[in-house]
């Protein structure tokens, strides 16, 4: 299917005319010096470099992932279906045989962005990675995905996204949730029931170094990518663990990511956070860019760069190599963990939460219940409750199918999908159908007693 | 009265222009190594019975640059670059004979690394040994900050005071190292001999009588005067094509939408008109085999033309891409697709005949009747055209743009008619036109619009400005003048420098009766932000007066 292409393909959107709010870090000149920087270095002239223009996502190609509230549309404005279709036009390219991988590199960001949205976590409405991956498996029927989470932030959003997903692999690194946002994302924070080891998450000291990230990529993420064998794998490539970054602490350098891209070779990756605009994101970029294209990166460097800033302290070292070593041991026996919690549960698993929105000051309540299939990873139930939210408070229900439902979950599941639709008193404002066997998206008003189909 | 001339590879045209009319059109064999002698042939029969005095403009669109280049005559130059931080040009091979210097500036056009005094006087000391007569001194970012090039180039030019040396910073204002670099190379090695060509061709007009300003045509379809031109010579390259585009522009001037098809005798170009606006190549002209910065128009060259030479492979029929000779009904010595349209339409452009007979050969061997293989000739040579077009519409599509407003507004644009440029365009273009389900246009005096639209060109300019308030500077590209301003500095103001410095520049030009056809095509601002507070603003100002027709066109009477 794919023939071998040479080039690396490059979606560069600004969006220069889109902020959260004007002092905000993402904001309208967050890329402006990264354009500066690629447009005087003239990198996109080159013949190892193919610019592509994103499209505007589908709203079918968001409901494929999240569950928004009120409607896909008072969540994904035009900036994030624009950033989300960015990602969707590297994809077709890469699939189509175009480019031997590409970069998307746009905002907003996405990977706060958990399944159901009521408003903005961490700067993130829609995440870019899992529009993307839904459409490859609904448009290329890809099965094996794996998401490689490199933002100093934990990829909260994706990981709720893929927890239950034993197709998935999610691998996040990330500074450790106890210093900074979301304050997630720890080690044992592997996975589902039914998809244990396939969710991964490394935290770093703060202050973590080139060689504290190489090391974590060499012993862990690179021998379970192998292992796993995706079909594809996707960077989440936030460029936050700069030293320079005004929100966290970390150490990592322009030439580290240039390295780690190196190494990591993903298909496609898609910018995230990064927010030491000037002094970071000109030289990261190019790194990525160039490391992807196969471009010499040598010559790159920031202006007040030192050698030293790269070495990785012993101690640190040690704590990195116990965290790896207990991954890899959770991930060789992921399939004994399913098996195990299988049996031991009844019926269904259930789990109550509290998600906190910090850019829109939104408090919601969720009861997730997975039911337990033998045959099949399960189908997923979501009971939400959020108040704070600007369209007012919401509770909504949402239906989940996943592609590898077997017939029996599937049928299940829509029966208690037109069951619960036809409650006569409004037990919710919205209820919600996931049919990703037929790619079919479904929401119900319970006020207006309108369906709208995706 | 106007006179235009457009030097192209085979053929020089003339045309004489005066209120609404052509007096008169010449075209001559180009003689490609005596130039001159071309443009003063063609020019001398131009002028018969007419009187020089009455005669207030000459433009010339001329090849000799393109020629240079092509043939690998310009001048061995010396480029040194000042890269900073990026990409690995010493590997890349980016320019063999380059040398690099220390020294860095980043976006903000602050120093980020010194030069090395050193460090250059060894060079120079290089460049003596080798006996470069001229240099090119290139630095990224120079367009925010030309300090460095400025003292490089004092430094080689104290060691060698008769070195020529062209600094990135005169050449170009945009960003993108690369093709600044590119342009001042090679503006650097065709400098002297564009002078030389200047200097004749003044020289002889002056002789002739002519006391009118002498005006040169650019690849972006403006006009600058010969002696502005004597420091950019590269803006001359591809003023053929430029010549062609605004030639369509003349004869049709409306908001609608054109796809220009000048068809040659080997080569056809193709270019778009959108809604009255001729659109620019995306990555600027290509010279020496690398993108430069010099602004041309989007142009298509395809491999086809009305003398290709028509053959049967043995399984299809083939189009060229050579020539044997002019088309078989002109007396040429084989069938071509002018041969083919001459068939089926009666023999309205030569002997029918000679079209007939030389189609028949080609037939027969394809063992098809000859009006068969005459309309698969023409259905071959109109949907190679109409595939390009679709191709070129995508392309425009396809440019990436950076904001939401630039993806939700940009509309699907659709060819309204295609323009007939050329002599053989009238074979082919109602034929085209069929194809792609829109008008067609060819002018009477199509087979010279070239140089009708060298003679009635207006004088394009263009400046970027670059405004940094929390630095308190501003940038202006072309000349490399900079100045302060106060922290407090809005877009409005910065609007106005720019227009004030476009005015200035017009002046200069002797062009200042266009200063008020200006248009701002970019007008950017943003916040400089630290933690949470405003710092400072940046603003990118481009105001241009784009390509267009001069006051004295009043159209053409076909
Ligand atoms: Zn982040
Ligand atoms: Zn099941």
């Amino acid at each position: 299917m794919k023939k071998k292409s040479e080039k690396t393909g490059l979606v560069f959107f600004p969006a220069f005319d889109w902020a959260i709010s004007p002092t905000h870090p993402e904001r309208e000149e967050r890329l402006l010096y990264t354009r500066d920087q690629l447009f005087e270095e003239g990198i996109m002239d080159l013949p190892q470099i193919v610019q592509y223009q994103p499209r505007l996502a589908e709203l079918k190609d968001i409901a494929r992932v999240h569950f928004c509230v009120p409607d896909i549309e008072a969540q994904a404005g035009e900036a994030h279906r624009i950033a989300a279709g960015g990602a969707l036009v590297l994809a077709d390219a890469f699939m189509t045989g175009k480019i031997k991988n590409g970069f998307a590199l746009i905002r907003p960001p996405g990977h706060h962005a958990m399944r159901v949205v009521h408003g903005n976590r961490g700067f993130c409405n829609i995440n870019n990675e899992p529009v993307m991956v839904e459409y490859l498996r609904q448009k290329y029927g890809l099965q094996r995905i794996a998401i490689v989470d490199t933002d100093v932030h934990h990829g909260d959003g994706t990981q709720d996204i893929y927890w239950h997903d034993p197709d998935v692999l999610f691998i996040s690194f990330h500074q450790d949730g106890r210093t900074l946002y979301p304050g997630s994302g720890f080690a044992d924070e592997t996975g589902g029931p039914l998809a244990q080891g396939t969710t991964l998450n490394v935290p770093l000291p703060p202050g973590t170094t080139d060689e504290g990230i190489l090391f974590v990529l060499d012993n862990l993420v690179l021998p379970v990518l192998e292992e796993f064998q995706p079909e594809i794998v996707v960077n989440s490539a936030g460029q936050d663990n700069h030293y320079t970054d005004p929100l966290a602490n970390m150490s990592f350098s322009a030439r580290g990511y240039a390295r780690l891209n190196e190494k990591l070779a993903p298909d496609i990756a898609v910018l995230e956070g990064g927010y030491s605009v000037e002094t970071a994101l000109p030289y990261v970029n190019m790194g990525i860019i160039m490391a992807m294209a196969g471009i010499d990166y040598s010559n790159l460097y920031e202006p007040d760069y030192k050698e030293e800033y790269s070495k990785e302290n012993p101690a640190r070292l040690k704590q990195l190599a116990e965290t790896v070593q207990r991954l890899n041991y959770v991930f060789s026996r992921r399939q004994e963990l399913v098996a195990a919690a299988r049996k031991k549960a009844d019926s269904f698993f259930r789990k109550s939460r509290y998600i906190s929105y910090d850019t829109d000051q939104i408090h919601e309540q969720q009861t997730e219940t997975l039911i337990n299939c033998p045959d099949c990873p399960g189908y997923l139930l979501i009971e939400s409750e959020a108040v704070g939210a600007r369209q007012g408070d919401a509770k909504i229900f949402c239906v989940s199918i996943p592609l590898r439902s077997c017939r029996r979950c599937r049928r299940e599941a829509l029966d208690l999908y037109a069951k619960t639709r036809r409650q006569p008193y409004e037990p919710y404002h919205y209820l919600y159908l996931q049919d990703r066997p037929a790619d079919v998206y479904l929401q119900y008003d319970y006020i207006t007693k309108k369906e709208r189909a995706y | 009265m106007l006179i235009g001339i457009d030097v192209g590879g085979t053929f020089t045209d003339g045309v004489l222009y005066h209120e609404g009319s052509i007096l008169n059109t010449v075209k001559k064999p180009t003689v490609a190594r005596k130039l001159q002698e071309s443009i003063i042939a063609v020019l001398e029969e131009l002028l018969r019975g007419v009187k020089e005095k009455e005669i207030s403009r000459v433009v010339l669109s001329t090849t000799l640059v393109t020629n240079l280049l092509a043939a690998g005559q310009e001048e061995k130059t010396a480029l040194l670059l000042i890269p900073g931080p990026g990409l690995n040009l010493r590997r890349m091979n980016f320019f063999p004979s380059a040398y690099f210097l220390k020294g860095a500036i980043d976006f903000r056009g602050r120093i980020t690394e010194p030069l090395d005094r050193e460090e250059i006087v060894e060079i120079a000391g290089q460049i003596k040994a080798a006996g470069f007569r001229t240099a090119a001194v290139v630095g990224k970012f120079s367009c925010r900050n030309s300090s460095h090039e400025r003292q490089a180039a004092e430094i080689l030019q104290e060691r060698i005071p008769d070195l020529r040396v062209v600094k990135g910073f005169q050449v170009s204002g945009q960003l993108n190292f690369l093709r600044r670099a590119v342009t001042a190379y090679y503006t650097a090695a065709t400098m002297d001999k564009w002078k030389g060509f200047a200097t004749d061709i003044t020289s002889a007009l002056r002789k002739r009588g002519l006391v009118c300003p002498i005006d040169i045509l650019k690849a972006d379809g403006g006009t600058m005067p010969l002696e502005a031109s004597l420091s950019h010579p590269c803006e001359t390259v591809f003023s053929g094509p430029a010549a062609s585009v605004m030639g369509a522009f003349a004869l049709t001037r409306d908001n609608r939408t054109s796809v220009v098809v000048d068809i040659g005798g080997t080569t056809s170009d193709l270019a778009l008109i959108l809604q009255g606006q001729p659109l620019h190549a995306s990555k600027g002209a290509i010279l020496g085999g690398r993108y430069s910065s010099i602004r041309s128009f989007a142009v298509r060259s395809i491999a086809l033309g009305g003398d290709s030479a028509i053959r049967w492979t043995g399984k299809d029929i083939e189009l060229g891409p050579d020539r044997l000779g002019p088309a078989a009904c002109f007396g040429g010595p084989a069938a071509t697709p002018t041969d083919a349209v001459n068939y089926l339409e009666g023999g309205i452009l030569g002997s029918l005949s000679s079209s007939e007979e030389a189609l028949g050969k080609v037939s027969r061997q394809a063992g098809m009747a000859v009006k068969e293989l005459a309309e698969s000739v023409v259905a071959m040579v109109t949907g190679r055209l109409a595939a390009e077009i679709k191709e070129m519409f995508k392309a425009w599509e396809q440019e990436p743009a950076y904001r939401i407003w630039e993806i939700i507004n940009k509309q699907k644009v659709k060819a309204d008619r295609i323009v007939g440029i050329g002599a053989a365009a009238g074979a082919f273009v109602p034929a085209l036109a069929g194809r792609l389900n829109c008008e067609s246009f060819v002018h009477a005096y199509s087979p010279v619009a070239n140089a009708l639209g060298a003679a009635v060109a207006r004088p394009t300019v263009s400046l970027l400005l670059h405004v940094d308030t929390e630095n308190g500077t501003y940038h202006l590209d072309r000349e490399g003048l900079a100045g302060e301003v106060s922290y407090h500095f809005r877009l409005e103001d910065a609007k106005k420098l720019a227009l004030q410095q476009l005015q200035r520049i017009a002046g200069l030009r002797g062009i200042g009766q266009y200063a008020d056809r200006y248009e701002f095509f970019r007008e950017e601002q943003f916040n400089i932000i630290r933690g949470w507070t405003t710092c400072g603003k940046l603003f990118d100002i481009g105001i241009q007066i784009a390509p267009g027709v001069i006051d004295e066109f009043k159209g053409v009477q076909a």
